[in-house]
């Protein structure tokens, strides 16, 4: 087993909760002194031991949102080294922020990650994020560095150019998106390239894949697939290590865990700039506190579907919210519309009426293609755009 | 886990000073307590070893509880405290210094015997009154004696304290090297920046609460640790 942080990752439980309460403990009165909202909402609330936590408030992405950009942080603005920012409810925005510690400690929990994908020093590591997940990548890159592997620092857009740097920097492992993967598969088959004659011995992938699409992975690119498990707002790599017998093992050390009403609740307990004390995910889940054969005894979470109206379509994240944000910069501004999803096509279809096409000669081609290029544009969505009917 | 602390709750006549304060040391680390002046640190130390009475919590020892315990029983469980200014006793020899400090010790002429191979220094003044040594020899005899204890945890509240530069640099070695003894040592100190060059853990204490833990390399890098040393509030989250 490569566990990269064995006193952390493989702490008996007596000791991880001991640990969990001292930090709780040192979060409520950080939250208490640091940030406004909280200390309204704290109060003299104070904790005992962890089924206490029950009786704390929950932060909400509508929280979140509504402290945008900086109402959470728990540092000056000049403590933040790093600012990323997060697709919030209904597509508001939300800042996540990191102090120098913040960094230090993203780096040793993603490297976490890697090591138990059996990356070492020896490997090189090609980072390819496609359009998406630029947060993610740079901590990825934090990882890779710790662990003192070799990292291509070159992540072009265009295909070609990335199936040669494949080629010619052989890496031996590739940290990208499933959609990126599948792409990268489907490009290598097209072009009747043997996935052997690569280097490539492993592929991370940045979100949990159902084993249909890890085993097509798998097979189109002719190396081991693990997937990685986070949450932007949270920490994504980060928050979970997929350990060898492919379990997500919740750090928790830094993290705390909970399950109410079926949607995953998690307390940061060691982030500096943006603390979050109960944060409600949207995200179903399960979790189960069980042994497990590769020795971390971090609880097991089993992610589920989304419980909020998010969409996600090549690994790009949005709400009905943004696109009627966008549609309301076109000619279709006002117009009702439904979002069509399918693995593999984004769908938006607007409902017509004549004044859509008032000021167009020719046909519905032009509006069609502005709209299209505008949610491009905006948003980076590849969607097709179809004007229907009026539903009555 | 060598000593677990948890939720302890300390204070003087009807001011609490310590509110619900939990840690835990491992053995053979050495955990550094950091805070300004006031901020409970040491009132904290003399609840864990009964000098103060502890109102609340639990405190165990390798998993047995000796909250309530009195401090002399506590130096029997191998929980040593070496009180902030040095304490020594003035008008004894060092040799007499030593042996109280071993005074429930049956082996502790064969201790003293080790503790001075360790000390040559005291060695040398083995029959000097302890208040005519300079005050880093007095800090030195204090470490000594708390050895002759044979501690598992030593708890030091502010060895650093009244020393030149010098001495300074030379105790925090001499910290350092309990690790090659087996002992495991819970530092309280406003020296927060050579605390935490040869600590593995700190906490920091703000006010009788707990407001950080981390990873000593990491707390040097951590702004509120120079706030909580030099003793301001602290209140500089984002109001936005």
């Amino acid at each position: 087993m490569n566990i990269f942080d064995r006193r952390y990752e493989t702490m008996p439980r007596p000791e991880l909760e001991q640990l969990q309460l001292e930090r709780l403990q040192a979060l409520l009165a950080r939250l208490r002194r640091k940030v406004r909202r909280y200390r309204e909402s704290l109060a003299d609330l104070r904790v005992e031991s962890l089924d206490d936590l029950a009786r704390l408030p929950f932060t909400t992405p509508e929280t979140l949102a509504d402290a945008f950009p900086y109402g959470l942080f728990a540092f000056p603005l000049r403590e933040i080294i790093r600012l990323h920012s997060a697709v919030g409810p209904e597509g508001r925005p939300m800042v996540i922020g990191h102090t120098r510690n913040d960094l230090t400690q993203w780096s040793r929990l993603a490297a976490r990650q890697l090591a138990a994908a059996g990356m070492t020093a020896n490997d090189v590591i090609q980072i390819a994020r496609g359009r998406a997940a630029a947060a993610a990548a740079s901590g990825y890159l934090l990882g890779a560095e710790l662990i003192e592997a070799s990292v291509i620092a070159e992540d072009p857009l265009h295909l070609d150019y990335q199936l040669a740097m494949l080629q010619n920097y052989r890496p031996t492992v590739l940290i990208t998106t499933p959609t990126h993967a599948l792409d990268f598969a489907r490009c290598l088959e097209q072009r009747r390239i043997d996935p052997q004659s690569l280097h490539l011995r492993s592929v991370l992938l940045s979100r949990n894949v159902n084993p249909q699409i890890r085993e097509q992975v798998a097979s189109g690119l002719f190396a081991s697939v693990r997937c990685t498990f986070g949450l932007g707002e949270i920490l994504d790599p980060g928050l979970c290590v997929e350990c060898e017998a492919g379990q997500f093992h919740i750090n928790e050390d830094q993290f705390l865990p909970e399950i109410c009403d079926g949607e995953l609740v998690i307390t940061t307990l060691a982030r500096e700039a943006l603390p979050l004390l109960r944060y409600r995910t949207r995200l179903a889940a399960s979790l189960r506190r069980e042994k497990c054969i590769c020795g971390r005894t971090g609880a097991l979470v089993e992610p589920g579907q989304r419980l909020d109206r998010q969409f996600r379509f090549r690994e790009i994240t949005f709400y009905e919210a943004q696109i009627a944000h966008v549609l309301a910069q076109t000619p279709a501004a006002g117009h009702r519309f439904e979002v069509q999803l399918t693995e593999t096509q984004l769908t938006i279809a607007i409902e017509i009426s004549q004044d859509l096409f008032a000021n167009t000669l020719t046909s519905a081609e032009n509006p069609r293609r502005q709209i299209e290029l505008e949610l491009l544009a905006r948003l980076g969505l590849e969607a097709e755009v179809r004007f229907v009917e009026p539903k009555r | 886990m060598l000593l677990q602390v948890r939720n302890l709750r300390c204070g003087y006549g009807s001011l609490e000073v310590v509110h619900g304060v939990s840690l835990h040391v491992a053995a053979g680390e050495i955990v550094g307590l950091l805070g300004a002046n006031g901020a409970g640190k040491s009132s904290l130390l003399k609840a864990m070893v009964g000098l103060l009475p502890a109102w609340a919590g639990s405190i165990c020892l390798e998993g047995r509880q000796t909250r309530g315990q009195p401090a002399w029983r506590c130096i029997s469980n191998s929980l040593v405290l070496v009180p902030e200014g040095k304490m020594i006793f003035a008008d004894m020899t060092v040799r007499e210094n030593l042996l109280m400090g071993g005074y429930h010790n049956p082996d502790r002429n064969l201790q003293l015997e080790l503790v001075l191979q360790r000390y040559p220094r005291l060695a040398e003044r083995l029959h000097q009154l302890g208040g005519t040594l300079s005050g880093g020899e007095q800090q030195m005899l204090a470490l000594a004696r708390a050895l002759m204890a044979r501690p598992k945890i030593l708890l030091l509240d502010e060895p650093s304290m009244g020393l030149a530069p010098r001495l300074v640099e030379e105790m925090f070695a001499e910290i350092l090297k309990m690790k090659d003894l087996g002992v495991t040592v819970l530092l309280v100190e406003q020296n927060a920046m050579a605390t935490l060059r040869i600590a593995d853990r700190a906490y920091v204490m703000e006010t009788g609460e707990i407001t950080l833990e981390g990873q000593a390399a990491d707390l040097l890098h951590n702004p509120e640790v120079k706030r909580a040393y030099l003793g301001a509030a602290g209140r500089e989250g984002w109001e936005g």
